[in-house]
């Protein structure tokens, strides 16, 4: 689901990422999702047969909250207004809510292919 | 071929049986050896042959749930995704090795079973434990594959009238506890008790050390202990306070009473009376069983319609089935007539049947006939204790409910001495007593129990 990136690279050299971090902050800030409402996780393309079942899986709470959060920012763009700075996404508001569950499938997906692949030895 | 004489010279001496001892009460390998490892009951089986079966009983059937539906969510959920492996390596697992796993519950049993090669033994006892100890009870789980299986499991069980009207007279018999239906039916809105978490509450305390037996037969009875001893000292030892834990049992009482449920699925008259409860407990009443053979119904064999009374009684109804059985429980016992077929046809041989079990009451039955039932009992007893689809869950059944293994020389013993006048009077109690009656399908023709002469 994910474009290659250098998050784990970073984040195993602890001098690397306290230096990486105000500026990866300051990045995601200017990408301006959250002044939309959004949360990074809405931002997955969801034409995907995995990503559709890990939608599938969400909470009723927070699958309304997502539909309810994409509505608003689709209002938004289309009014071409921002969200008043109360109602923008804080920072420790952004928390992965679906990436969690796309890795789980894709786990699945691997072990089933792992298993459908699997040579015996005796 | 046999020549008529010695036909006639061999019937009187088949007739008196209970001369010769019981041949089996001496055989050690129907005997179950009883031990407890790490705090969980084992009842163990010696039986020399390549396969083995390694079965866990809890007492967590419908009887014992806290809310519709948790049995069958309980049984649905064994073998499912546990904390160290996935469903799906379960499954690949299990192929690979060639063994076999089900699950299953009854009204007071939820039964895991495994079946395999016998040198697989610790694989299959890890197996065990690590689905009642660690299991994952993801939410995705219940949403995608058990509340589904649930599904089918309730339009399986709800498309055969004889289901319902059992169903509906375990109801009508026991009210709450044994009468809790086993499979929550279609219309009962069981989905709002239903969560993941509630489940796993519920099994934590399910598959608790003291809730819990495992019966094994097999070769390798000595490893048994030792396997079990290691996998399952994890297990949790219960008591959770939370409102999902298994019920307490309050001893059943029996009610009775009539009940018509219109249905299209066809029809079905079920008449119950309080029957025989499981051998050990204090209600075991051997002449229900004995009873319970005499009306019969179904012939045990081929191109004859059998002594039993009911059989003789509703020949001339074509594709008429009738049966007799009496469901034991731990506590108490229900004793069945059920008859299915068509509407006119039902309706008209209930009375049938009434007029039979008057017969049985009056003591007009030879002696002869209540012989070939005595016998009969006593090989439906033994056979079902033998047999491990059934011997296996009432041996753990008899553990975890506290009493006594089932001992075959004494249930043996216990049939034959049943006397012609116990018969007579066991038929007397249910004709003064509170009967049961349920009818299911087109109530329209089907009899109310004052046309038959039963007191509801």
């Amino acid at each position: 689901m994910s474009a290659p990136s250098l998050t784990n690279y970073i984040v195993k050299r602890p001098w690397l990422k306290r230096w990486m971090t105000p500026i990866a902050q300051w990045y995601t800030d200017a990408a301006g999702y959250r002044r939309l409402g959004l949360k990074f996780d809405d931002l997955i393309p969801e034409e995907s047969e995995t990503v559709q079942k890990a939608i599938k899986r969400l909470s009723s709470k927070e699958a309304y909250d997502r539909v309810f959060r994409i509505r608003r920012a689709v209002q938004c763009s289309i009014s071409h207004t921002l969200l008043p700075p109360h109602e923008q996404t804080k920072p420790e508001e952004d928390v992965e809510y679906l990436s969690p569950i796309i890795r789980e499938i894709e786990k699945e997906a691997k072990e089933r292919e792992d298993l459908d692949n699997l040579v015996i030895r005796k | 071929m046999l020549s008529r004489s010695s036909l006639s010279r061999n019937a009187p001496r088949a007739l008196s049986a209970g001369r010769r001892a019981m041949a089996s009460s001496a055989n050690p390998s129907f005997q179950y050896d009883v031990t407890e490892t790490a705090g969980v009951k084992v009842a163990n089986r010696e039986v020399t042959g390549p396969t083995g079966t390694l079965a866990l009983v809890a007492k967590a059937g419908s009887r014992y749930q806290p809310f519709p539906g948790f049995a069958d969510a309980l049984e649905k959920f064994a073998f499912k995704t546990t904390l160290k492996r996935s469903a799906l390596r379960i499954t690949r697992e299990v192929e690979l090795y060639g063994g076999e796993i089900t699950s299953t519950h009854s009204r007071e049993n939820v039964v895991l079973r495994t079946k395999f090669i016998a040198d697989q033994l610790p694989y299959f006892t890890e197996l065990l434990a690590e689905t009642t100890s660690q299991p994952r009870f993801a939410d995705h789980e219940l949403n995608e594959v058990v509340k589904d299986l649930l599904k089918y499991q309730q339009q399986a069980a709800f498309a055969r009238p004889e289901n319902v009207a059992l169903d509906a007279a375990h109801g009508v018999a026991f009210h709450r506890g044994l009468g809790t239906s086993i499979t929550p039916s279609t219309n009962t809105p069981y989905e709002k008790y239903m969560s993941a978490d509630a489940i796993a509450e519920y099994a934590k305390d399910a598959y608790s050390k003291s809730n819990i037996a495992l019966v094994s037969v097999g070769p390798n009875a000595a490893d048994v202990n030792k396997w079990v001893g290691q996998f399952f000292k994890d297990l949790p030892t219960g008591s959770s306070s939370s409102q999902f834990k298994v019920q307490p049992s309050a001893a059943s009482k029996y009610y009775g009473g009539e009940q018509r449920i219109a249905s299209k699925v066809g029809n079905a008259v079920v008449m119950a009376f309080p029957g025989s409860s499981a051998f050990g407990s204090p209600g075991f009443k051997p002449e229900a069983t004995v009873l319970a053979a005499l009306l019969g119904g179904e012939s045990t064999i081929k191109w004859t319609p059998g002594f039993s009374l009911l059989s003789q009684a509703t020949q001339e109804f074509r594709g008429l089935n009738v049966s007799t059985q009496n469901f034991a429980y731990s506590d108490a016992g229900l004793f069945t007539v059920t008859l299915t077929g068509r509407a006119e046809q039902v309706g008209a041989a209930s009375k049938n049947v009434v007029d039979a079990l008057k017969k049985a009451a009056a003591g007009e039955v030879s002696s002869e006939d209540i012989k070939k039932a005595t016998a009969l009992a006593k090989f439906r007893a033994l056979e079902s204790v033998q047999t491990l689809e059934t011997g296996l869950e009432a041996t753990g059944s008899g553990l975890v409910h506290g009493a006594k293994a089932y001992q075959i020389g004494e249930i043996a013993q216990a049939i034959e001495n049943v006397s012609e006048q116990q018969v007579k009077d066991v038929a007397k109690s249910f004709l003064s007593g509170k009967a049961t009656l349920v009818s299911v399908g087109d109530v329209f023709q089907l009899p109310y129990a004052e046309d038959l002469g039963l007191t509801v």
